[in-house]
């Protein structure tokens, strides 16, 4: 029971000790416990909320009303982006989505060789920023592009190459839930099927594309939001093609008319939030159809379906690592297109703007510390949450907190940032352009995500071994450090690279938030490229990949290599 | 056995919102005794178990052992030892570590937890499964080092949660036999939670039995079985059938047009509804002598069980039939079909009286 519906009932309780039942050990978890619910309030729940006071102030700080709507959607200009971004990302959902379920179902339900070779390669342009692909369209179809004629005149300054930057880097992200989605097959549906005499069209209409509609559902919901909220590739390739992301970065940085993005971020809000909610109402479904008596499916032999798959998943990987050897390649071209020789010039850093090496150094110390604090805080909180007895209503308000970052865009979050943390009258005022703030921020931003990532991992293991200790006078602690962190380490090491990764390659949250002494490595990417050094950023980009494929390579060897040397128990 | 009791519940009481999973519920447990709580599942026993185990807070009411009001006292400054259904064994540590695991809290030095470790697994007959980890034990094996774990630091009180319930039945059979035998040798105050009647009948001292948060019936398990005290203790230990009837006379039912002679019955008086009881193996079809309670029967249906036959009977007037069972010594003599129509007696000291309609 928890400690709130005790005390409730005090009149029959006369013989309780004040402190209730709990042992000391268990109050000073409590108070961790609370101590991170003020964290996140701080962290998540107070800026969000000042951003929403903003956008409904003037430049005074005085209540408007929705005066700041009413003038955004009466320029035209900027209405336009509403429409243009509606188009971006409602195009880039259907290509996305289709794409994904073709490839996770080459993946998972056919026979064709190498998957897992083809796996890697689809799963790359996760671990580059979102400024790679576009910056590589560039040399590919842009003006002096080496496959300009391809688009018979068109451009690639706009829709065209926002569709295709976003397209490649949102592609990972669909291709792995789809993966999940398609993971969970049960052969006894398809034998009877077979047995009925259900024609294989008609089997994949009722059996497959069912079991598979609420990944699809989800997936599309996902892509539609990361292509509205991202401004990246809108950024370089966009042109003069304006969209709802760049507009509040041209107003916030351009214009410095923060009362007006905070306007265009509410609205910007509203499509993460319906995904938001989508995806909590579809898990509560998706759930109810898995059974544990399911008998996994293996794919019949079928000739022509297996060499159209594999076809297709040579076209897919073929244009992935073209377009990441496009960046590299033009990364090492001396002065493109004057001076072809390769060399490692574009990669001289403290040569340009954009902050240097320096950029390079602070982006490691920031991945770095994220990963370390990040993993460290939201897997003993989950776990706090998890494990811990009574608390309800501390863990339910935790979990609503843990929740909320997903369903705010970086860019949001960044903006947020600026109006709680950079007012004068704000005691933490102090780390506004410190490495501190872009720490905070980029764990508040990447929290969901970790949060159910250790809450699933925490939830699969037996919820009595706290009750075991207890009853064996073991302080709950020493069991989190001798049972469930060990028992969790392959997910802690997940937290861990997820965090690494995306603090590595994220733009759109820090791009707010960083000061001279603390550039980082994705934001002098769109530096240097705005201010036309496009081969360094390609070369900064391809560094960013690279350091992120180190981090990937290093957390297999750690997964296993050293994990399967200490993680010899979970062996029969 | 000392007759001062151990453990004492007064008046537990426990609410979880509106609903009421315990209802003022009082018990003492003697030193040394084995007592199984007994029910179907939502009866209370498991909420039962985790109040004296300090998981769960009682609405009200007070719990004390060995004369210690623990009512409010937190887990881990009780004295037991717990096994829960699923065992939870530590899977990262080996059978030693997690034996050992609350005697590193009590200060124990190296060497000593060791000595204690290899003297527990003697105990449960596991000897030589040091390091071997809780993957590669049989279901049977973790049940035992889960109980080497819990007997460790040597509680004063055992606690077991429908330990055996995860086992495949031989094995639960004979891991029977091993905990009683072992509770016995070591003396230690246990209590079982458990909805296999068949499982407290063969272990505990006292059974409890509960029904919807309520203790029905405390008492030796030759006391719940040969004397119910309500219906639901009759159907659900053991089986149990059912006539209703009404109080014609002084230790007189009529049932259905067939008067029935049963043992006086304090509490009833002429004309209450009641309700008349007779175990399936107590049926007689042998009537010589007594003349009592005969009636003409049926033979519904024969069902071959082994050791006996149990076939169920149409009894003259009566709608609902009844089983009953036939050893296979007296079969051979009586030589029953399907079909048949046969003189059966309910004799009247094997019929339970209740109260009420049924």
């Amino acid at each position: 029971m928890s400690g709130f519906s005790v005390t409730s009932r005090s009149s029959s309780k006369a013989g309780q000790p004040w402190y209730g039942r709990r042992g000391f050990d268990e109050w000073s978890l409590g108070a961790i416990l609370t101590l991170g619910i003020i964290g996140l309030f701080i962290c998540v729940v107070l800026p969000i909320y000042t951003l929403l006071s903003k956008s409904v102030e003037n430049k005074d700080g005085d209540f408007i009303g929705l005066a700041n709507f009413v003038q955004f959607f009466e320029t035209p200009s900027l209405f336009s982006s509403i429409s243009n971004s509606l188009f971006i990302a409602l195009l880039s959902t259907v290509i996305v989505t289709s794409l994904a379920f073709l490839t996770a179902y080459g993946i998972s339900r056919t026979r064709i060789p190498f998957k897992g070779l083809f796996r890697i390669v689809l799963v790359l342009p996760i671990l580059a920023p979102s400024l790679l692909p576009a910056i590589s369209l560039v040399y590919l179809f842009g003006n002096q592009g080496i496959l300009k004629d391809v688009l018979m005149g068109a451009s690639i300054y706009g829709p065209i190459g926002i569709v295709i930057g976003s397209c490649f880097w949102t592609f990972p992200h669909a291709l792995m839930i789809m993966l999940t989605a398609l993971a969970n097959t049960d052969a006894r549906l398809y034998e009877s099927a077979e047995v009925l005499g259900a024609s294989p069209m008609r089997t994949f209409f009722t059996i497959t594309l069912p079991a598979a509609k609420y990944g699809i559902i989800s997936v599309a919901f996902v892509v539609f939001t990361l292509v509205i909220t991202d401004f990246g590739v809108p950024k370089v390739i966009g042109g003069q093609f304006n969209v709802l992301a760049t507009d509040i970065y041209k107003q916030v940085i351009g214009q410095q008319n923060f009362e007006m993005g905070a306007t265009v971020s509410m609205i910007l809000l509203l499509p993460a939030i319906l995904t938001f909610i989508t995806d909590r109402w579809l898990q509560r479904r998706q759930s109810a159809l898995l059974t544990s008596r399911a008998v996994p499916w293996t794919p019949p032999i079928r000739k022509v379906v297996d060499k159209a798959f594999f076809a297709l998943m040579i076209v897919v990987c073929v244009v992935i690592l073209g377009v990441i050897a496009m960046a590299v390649y033009a990364s090492l071209v001396t002065f493109w297109p004057y001076n072809q020789t390769l060399s490692f010039k574009n990669y001289n850093f403290d040569l340009m703007d954009g902050g240097g090496w320096d950029s390079y150094w602070n982006s490691i110390q920031l991945a770095t510390y994220t990963a370390l604090i990040g993993t460290g805080f939201i897997f003993f909180q989950s776990y706090l949450v998890e494990k811990l007895a009574g608390f309800k209503l501390l863990k339910w308000f935790f979990h609503l907190f843990a929740i909320l970052p997903l369903a705010v865009p970086g860019l949001v979050l960044g903006l947020a940032y600026i109006f709680f943390f950079n007012a004068p009258n704000n005691p933490l005022n102090g780390i506004y352009g410190t490495m501190t703030i872009l720490v905070v921020c980029t764990i508040s931003h990447f929290y969901t995500v970790c949060h159910l990532t250790a809450t699933t991992a925490l939830k699969q293991i037996d919820s009595e071994f706290e009750s075991v200790s207890a009853s064996l006078k073991v302080p709950q602690i020493v069991t989190f450090w001798r049972v469930s962190l060990p028992v969790c380490m392959p997910a802690v090491l997940d937290i861990a690279s997820y965090l690494f990764v995306n603090a590595m390659t994220t733009v759109s949250a820090v791009v707010f938030l960083y000061s001279y002494n603390t550039s980082l490595a994705s934001v002098a990417v769109l530096n240097m490229d705005d201010a036309g050094d496009i081969a360094p950023a390609a070369a900064m980009a391809v560094m960013i990949m690279l350091t992120c494929m180190v981090a990937r390579l290093v957390h297999w060897l750690l997964g296993n290599v050293i994990l399967k040397h200490t993680q010899h128990w979970r062996q029969r | 056995m000392s007759n001062k009791a151990y453990l004492e519940l007064n008046n537990i009481d426990q609410m979880f919102g509106t609903y009421q999973a315990l209802k003022n519920v009082s018990l003492n447990i003697k030193e040394g005794e084995f007592v199984c709580f007994l029910g179907p599942s939502g009866c209370g026993k498991t909420s039962l178990l985790r109040i004296i185990a300090g998981l769960d807070t009682p609405t009200s009411g007070s719990i004390l052992q060995a004369g210690k009001d623990i009512t409010y006292a937190p887990v881990n400054h009780r004295d037991f030892g717990i096994v829960f259904q699923s065992y939870a064994l530590f899977p990262n540590l080996t059978v030693a570590d997690n034996i050992a695991y609350g005697l590193v809290s009590k200060k124990f030095s190296a060497n000593d937890r060791r000595v204690r470790v290899t003297e527990l697994l003697a105990t449960v007959g596991m000897s030589g499964s040091e390091g071997r980890y809780p993957a590669q034990l049989s279901g049977g094996q973790q049940q035992r080092v889960a109980l080497a774990r819990a007997l460790a630091t040597s509680p004063g009180l055992l606690l077991l949660d429908e330990p055996l319930s995860a086992l495949d039945a031989r094995v639960r059979a004979h891991l029977r036999q091993e905990i009683k035998q072992l509770q016995e040798k070591l003396g230690v105050t246990t209590i079982m939670v458990t909805h296999d009647q068949e499982e407290a009948l063969t272990m505990a001292d006292q059974i409890v039995v509960m029904n919807q948060g309520v203790i029905e019936q405390i008492g030796t398990p030759q006391d719940v079985y040969a004397k119910p005290n309500t219906p639901f203790v009759a159907e659900f230990v053991g089986e149990m059938n059912f006539l209703s009837a009404e109080v014609s006379g002084v230790g007189v039912m009529q049932s259905a047009g067939l008067t029935l002679r049963c043992d006086q019955s304090s509490h009833l008086t002429i004309g209450d509804p009641a309700q008349l009881a007779i175990r399936p193996e107590d049926v007689r079809f042998q009537t010589e002598g007594e003349e009592d309670n005969k009636m003409n029967a049926k033979v519904l249906h024969l069902e071959f069980l082994g050791s006996r036959m149990r076939a169920l009977l149409e009894l003259e007037n009566h709608e609902r039939p009844i089983l009953a069972d036939i050893s296979m010594n007296e079969m051979a003599e009586l030589n029953l079909i399907q079909g048949q129509s046969v003189v059966c007696q309910l004799p009247h000291d094997r019929l339970h009286v209740f109260g009420g309609k049924a």
